[in-house]
């Protein structure tokens, strides 16, 4: 049980990070993508390739986890510059269905619908990271941070440029905001973060393969920032913890078979995403001084 | 003859890809709703065909039925959900969000009611007859081909000919204008989601006999459709229905080039292209926002 427990909130720290990198995307950036999990997934395979083969120190594949999300992140960026709103969510799902092609493909490089299998285990160092209390400790020290960077980036020229753009981008292009390499730096910054909860993952797991890195990864790391409510630094926690905690109170409940709990959950989510946006658009939480 | 064979495959595809995104257009260019819900009025109106026409409802009335259930979706859609959302300042991205919530939740209904395997139905309409030698084409092919020939025809002298045809044009072009004319806008897009939600019926019904239906076809028609929507300029119906006949020969012709495991994604690379290259698509209007 107390094992359950540890694994259970590890997963919602990695689950965390997540949900703050998307964001950094749509909260801040007003970048509204749907295939976080392609960089999440790419972290994950970077990190999970240099534990296998080169040390299975978190805090070097965590680097080349956010290393290599980052690099890519130009696919992203790119028709975020050129297109917006509809265009862009549209050109995220494509990246996404390529992206799942592109892993279940690969197979030299991510082991293709297998997955890697045996990544050692973590550590952190020099110190190994094999108690399951050591890895929710050193998952939950990344998650703060990321917290902090986010709130020190936010809080600063960088996110209030940022966040000017998402409002009006014309306005804060003519005040002197270089749209185009500020977005950029979003997006980069956005999926470094999925890179990291990436690494975290496959050290976490031991195991990878393409079916953690799908559309429908994608669109629940989505729920999680909605409906925690965009835009803040405490809302994507709180969505992360409401969704994550949601199969387990389910499996609680007398009368749902087990084989049936994955569906009352998609069922659940979408009804509150619904409901969210009709009655409440800002997420569960709304921040009071949402407008400055 | 491989290529041939695969062409006709591609056109059967793209047709219906073809009629899902002009609806789609239909509905984006009339009220600027980002219906991405589209794809569950399809897997919707297939499924409430399959089972009436497996419970004895003859055809056309099961047909009848689809289209009912799609219609009744996509107003339903526009009168409680999407009509509360635009009552407050909405961005485009709350009605997405909604309307992906509602998706999610179409495809765990069906998969609660109807489980998660394919659902098929057997008819010898879809057994192919050698049309050349080693062409081999099934009669549901020109079912395909008349039934999309009339819909766009249909379409086209609705649009241009009729009062409520026209009324939809203008309100895609200036709502405020309309309304000063004294039209009711409400009521046009509660048509214009009437006609673009029955528009997927053909669709469901034709790819139910040809392929089959599972619970998730609907995200991935829609996703079909979107990629068309842009391919061919946003809110352009003829754009719609070229976009959806070219992403259905791609599929199929990329077979010939790649692996079968890339058909899905050539579909996306031909968006992407388009995106990066082109984006207001092969028939958009430049932007004006």
């Amino acid at each position: 049980m107390i094992a359950y427990l540890v694994n259970l909130a590890t997963l919602t720290t990695i689950f965390a990070v997540l949900a703050t990198s998307l964001n950094i995307l749509i909260g801040y950036g007003g970048i509204f993508s749907i295939a976080q999990a392609v960089f999440f997934g790419v972290g994950a395979y970077a990190a999970a390739q240099v534990a296998l083969h080169v040390t299975p120190d978190l805090l070097v594949a965590s680097a080349a986890g956010a290393g290599a999300a980052a690099l890519l992140s130009i696919c992203l960026a790119l028709p975020a510059l050129r297109v917006r709103d509809e265009y862009f969510v549209i050109a995220s799902l494509g990246l996404q269905m390529l992206a799942v092609t592109v892993f279940t493909e690969a197979t030299p490089i991510t082991g293709g619908f297998g997955g890697l299998v045996g990544i050692p285990p973590a550590s952190l160092l020099g110190l190994p990271l094999t108690d399951p209390n050591a890895m929710l400790a050193a998952c939950l020290g990344f998650l703060v941070l990321v917290l902090v960077l986010t709130r020190v980036l936010m809080r600063g020229s960088f996110g209030r440029s940022l966040m000017a753009i998402r409002d009006n981008d014309t306005a804060a292009e003519a005040l002197g905001k270089n749209v185009m390499v500020l977005k950029t730096l979003a997006v980069m910054l956005g999926c470094a973060y999925a890179g990291i909860g990436g690494a975290l993952y496959s050290a976490q797991m031991q195991f990878i393969n393409v079916e953690s890195f799908t559309l429908d990864q994608s669109v629940l790391i989505m729920a999680m920032v909605i409906i925690g409510g965009t835009g803040t630094l405490i809302g994507p926690l709180v969505g992360t913890v409401l969704i994550l905690l949601l199969p387990a109170a389910l499996s609680f409940i007398p009368g749902i078979p087990p084989t049936e709990i994955g569906v009352v959950q998609q069922m659940i989510y979408g009804l509150v995403m619904t409901l969210l946006m009709i009655f409440r658009p800002g997420g569960l939480v709304t921040l009071r001084t949402r407008r400055q | 003859m491989l290529f041939a064979q695969l062409v006709v495959a591609g056109i059967q595809t793209g047709l219906l890809y073809a009629l899902t995104a002009a609806g789609f257009a239909i509905i984006f260019g009339a009220t600027r709703i980002f219906h991405v819900a589209q794809g569950a009025a399809f897997a919707l109106a297939g499924y409430a065909f399959l089972m009436s026409n497996a419970a004895g409802l003859a055809w056309p009335l099961a047909a009848l039925l689809a289209v009912v259930v799609a219609v009744a979706f996509g107003v339903g859609m526009e009168r409680w959900v999407y009509r509360p959302i635009q009552r407050h300042e909405a961005s485009f991205f709350t009605v997405f969000v909604a309307s992906f919530g509602v998706t999610i939740i179409a495809q765990s209904l069906i998969e609660v009611s109807f489980g998660r395997g394919f659902v098929t139905l057997s008819t010898p309409l879809t057994q192919a007859r050698p049309l050349l030698p080693g062409l081999y084409v099934a009669p549901v092919f020109w079912i395909a081909l008349a039934v999309t020939a009339a819909l766009f025809l249909g379409l086209a002298v609705f649009l241009r000919f009729t009062r409520a045809g026209i009324g939809l044009r203008a309100l895609s072009e200036s709502p405020e204008l309309l309304r000063s004319y004294g039209l009711s806008s409400s009521r046009l897009s509660v048509l214009a989601f009437a006609i673009g939600s029955a528009l997927c019926v053909p669709g469901a019904i034709l790819t139910a006999a040809v392929t089959g239906l599972q619970p998730s076809i609907g995200a991935h028609v829609m996703l079909i459709s979107l990629a068309a929507t842009i391919v061919g300029g946003i809110g352009s119906v003829s754009g719609a229905a070229c976009g959806g006949l070219l992403l259905g020969i791609a599929e199929n012709l990329s077979i010939t080039l790649l692996n079968t495991q890339w058909s899905e994604a050539a579909s996306f690379i031909v968006l992407f292209a388009f995106i990066l290259l082109r984006p207001r698509g092969l028939f958009g209007l430049a932007s004006t926002r």
